[in-house]
């Protein structure tokens, strides 16, 4: 077998009301928790004085905390570290909102503060800024969580620009479920970027 | 690994009509397809857009009621790829779509005639696998305005990188909805005619509808065109403003440039989308990038900001331009609107053309850079 090339230094989940890293649990809250409730807990357990997150919607959020914990356990993630994103409901939460208000029958109202949030991709401008990362962005639509594109494409885009370190995986939010798992890849470590690891941990908390 | 790849085929849908020789054609004549709209199902009052007509799309494929109207639009543009280039549906073509949103004109809308389930990007992706039996799903990006052209840059990655595919189709496209025009508008976005990229008068865009589709491989055919380079980053300043500096967009050219083993281009294609913030932020990337000289077109007065599908529809149209060795000029420009002036093209002219940069920048604060060149 080939010796892999970037490992696999810190991972988050966020599944339904509970939030773990590196596999031990960090926030874990009743399921009748509302996802705005959750993410406003999450964010206060991680007692930092951000006011922009308050603006975001529930998809920025989540995955604002998600790299927030993860940066805390693998340190300052460097200026070139890649964002490689993917889930199955775009910015859904967003878009939602939006349609419903132009579709008012009583009073159609169209926000710029919603509708900016209707891009999926903004999520990761969100956390560019807060980490200060001027590095290569994509975010891609799949049915559901699919290592066997994302390693290989995340693979070729370092070898592509010879990277270091990335941050992808799967951000699926929508109505009041919440899929994630993100994970920060550099040069060494014990637990290889690959498929099959990256299955294993995707599942480990079904 | 690294093999060069190659852009060896593509089609455009556009409201000048199907084909992209005819729609190149178009653009030297000054047609354009932005006129007024009056439709209250996009707005409570006139637009100024560019549509695709019904007589284009209705009826023209097989079991046409299953297929949006935008869906529609993604086949027939597929379908004209596969059958100029013979390209198998088989596990070594990648199919990659590029939209920012789809067919979210269903959602929430009493007038949706498809199950609200089809606003799903990975709905449309399986109604097209299925349509031509692809065996592999194809795969959506969904960056804001840089989707077309960074489809093409993942397309060379991993066709440069990665054994797992001959061949790339790569398909842009996004349609007119109220979702889309009542968001524009609510950002003060909207021009109240036809747009002025980097003209002293412009005060907004227009939105426009297109599907740009390309066939990328690793053979060289004669009237191919390299990827030479492609670079992409964030701003890291603001999510809806352009950045003041252009940092992200000078890094992208920059760095392009440098892979590229810095080429003397002949256009730049920009994005140009003539809003009064874009263009100077553009305008200032491209003079710390020592590009003031060069060359340059936006195409955004011919066919609007056509969204998933412009950097890629730009990027097919500059091809041509290489092809026929004619400059495409900048439609709507008359007077030096930027704080750093640009070297903007006004006349269809004619000169041997080898290679050129296309560049776009979106929400999110994202950007992108890409260098062509013949074979």
């Amino acid at each position: 077998m080939d010796v892999p090339s970037h490992y696999i230094q810190s991972y988050c989940t966020i599944r339904d009301r509970s939030i773990a890293l590196n596999g031990t649990t960090w926030l874990k809250m009743d399921s009748s928790t509302t996802l705005a409730d959750f993410l406003k807990s999450a964010y206060r357990q991680l007692d930092i004085d951000y006011p922009k997150f308050h603006k975001m919607d529930g998809l920025c959020k989540a995955i604002f905390i998600a790299t927030e914990l993860m940066t805390r356990d693998s340190g300052p993630y460097p200026s070139d570290t890649a964002l490689i994103f993917s889930n199955r409901s775009s910015s859904y939460l967003s878009d939602n909102k939006h349609a419903l208000g132009i579709f008012n029958t009583e009073n159609a109202t169209a926000s710029p503060a919603t509708f900016v949030y209707t891009l999926p991709n903004i999520a990761l401008g969100e956390i560019s800024i807060r980490h200060r990362l001027h590095s290569e962005n994509v975010f891609f639509i799949f049915d559901r969580y699919s290592p066997e594109f994302l390693v290989p494409y995340t693979q070729a885009a370092l070898d592509d620009k010879k990277l270091a370190n990335a941050i992808s995986g799967w951000t699926e939010i929508s109505g009041h479920t919440c899929d994630l798992l993100l994970y920060y890849i550099g040069k060494s470590g014990s637990v290889p970027h690959t498929v099959a690891q990256l299955k294993r941990i995707y599942n480990e908390h079904e | 690994m690294k093999t060069d790849v190659f852009i060896a085929g593509d089609c455009i849908i556009s409201p000048l009509g199907m084909g992209s020789k005819l729609n190149f054609e178009q653009l030297l004549t000054g047609e354009t397809a932005i006129a007024p709209v009056d439709d209250a199902t996009l707005a409570d009052h006139r637009i100024h857009a560019a549509r695709i007509a019904d007589h284009q799309w209705i009826g023209k494929i097989r079991n046409a009621s299953g297929y949006t109207r935008l869906e529609t639009l993604f086949i027939l543009a597929i379908q004209q790829l596969i059958d100029a280039h013979s390209i198998p549906v088989d596990r070594r073509t990648l199919v990659l779509l590029s939209t920012t949103k789809g067919n979210v004109s269903l959602l929430h809308n009493p007038e949706a005639q498809f199950p609200e389930n089809r606003i799903y990007l990975a709905e449309m992706a399986h109604a097209i696998q299925h349509y031509f039996g692809f065996a592999n799903a194809p795969i959506t990006i969904s960056n804001a305005c840089i989707s077309g052209a960074l489809a093409l840059s993942v397309a060379r990655q991993l066709l440069q990188y990665s054994d797992t595919y001959d061949q790339a189709l790569v398909v842009g496209g996004d349609e007119i909805s109220k979702f889309i025009v009542s968001g524009f508008e609510a950002f003060q976005a909207l021009s109240d005619g036809r747009c002025r990229p980097f003209d002293r008068d412009r005060n907004g865009l227009n939105l426009g509808e297109a599907i740009a589709a390309a066939y990328v491989t690793k053979k060289a055919t004669d009237d191919a065109v390299r990827i030479k380079a492609a670079a992409s980053f964030n701003d890291a300043n603001h999510i809806s403003g352009p950045s003041r500096t252009g940092e992200g967009l000078y890094r992208s050219i920059r760095e392009a440039m440098q892979l590229a083993g810095e080429p003397m281009l002949d256009f730049i294609s920009a994005h140009g989308t003539a809003t009064v913030y874009n263009d100077e932020m553009e305008a200032i990337a491209l003079h710390r990038a020592g590009l003031s000289d060069t060359p340059l077109h936006s195409l955004k007065a011919y066919y609007g900001h056509t969204l998933g599908a412009s950097g890629l529809l730009e990027t097919i149209l500059g091809i041509h331009s290489l092809r026929a060795n004619r400059l495409i000029p900048s439609l709507g420009f008359q007077h030096t609107g930027t704080s750093k002036p640009l070297n903007l093209i006004t006349q269809p002219t004619e000169r041997p053309l080898g290679t050129f940069l296309k560049t776009a920048s979106g929400f999110g604060g994202c950007n992108i850079a890409m260098i062509f060149e013949k074979v």
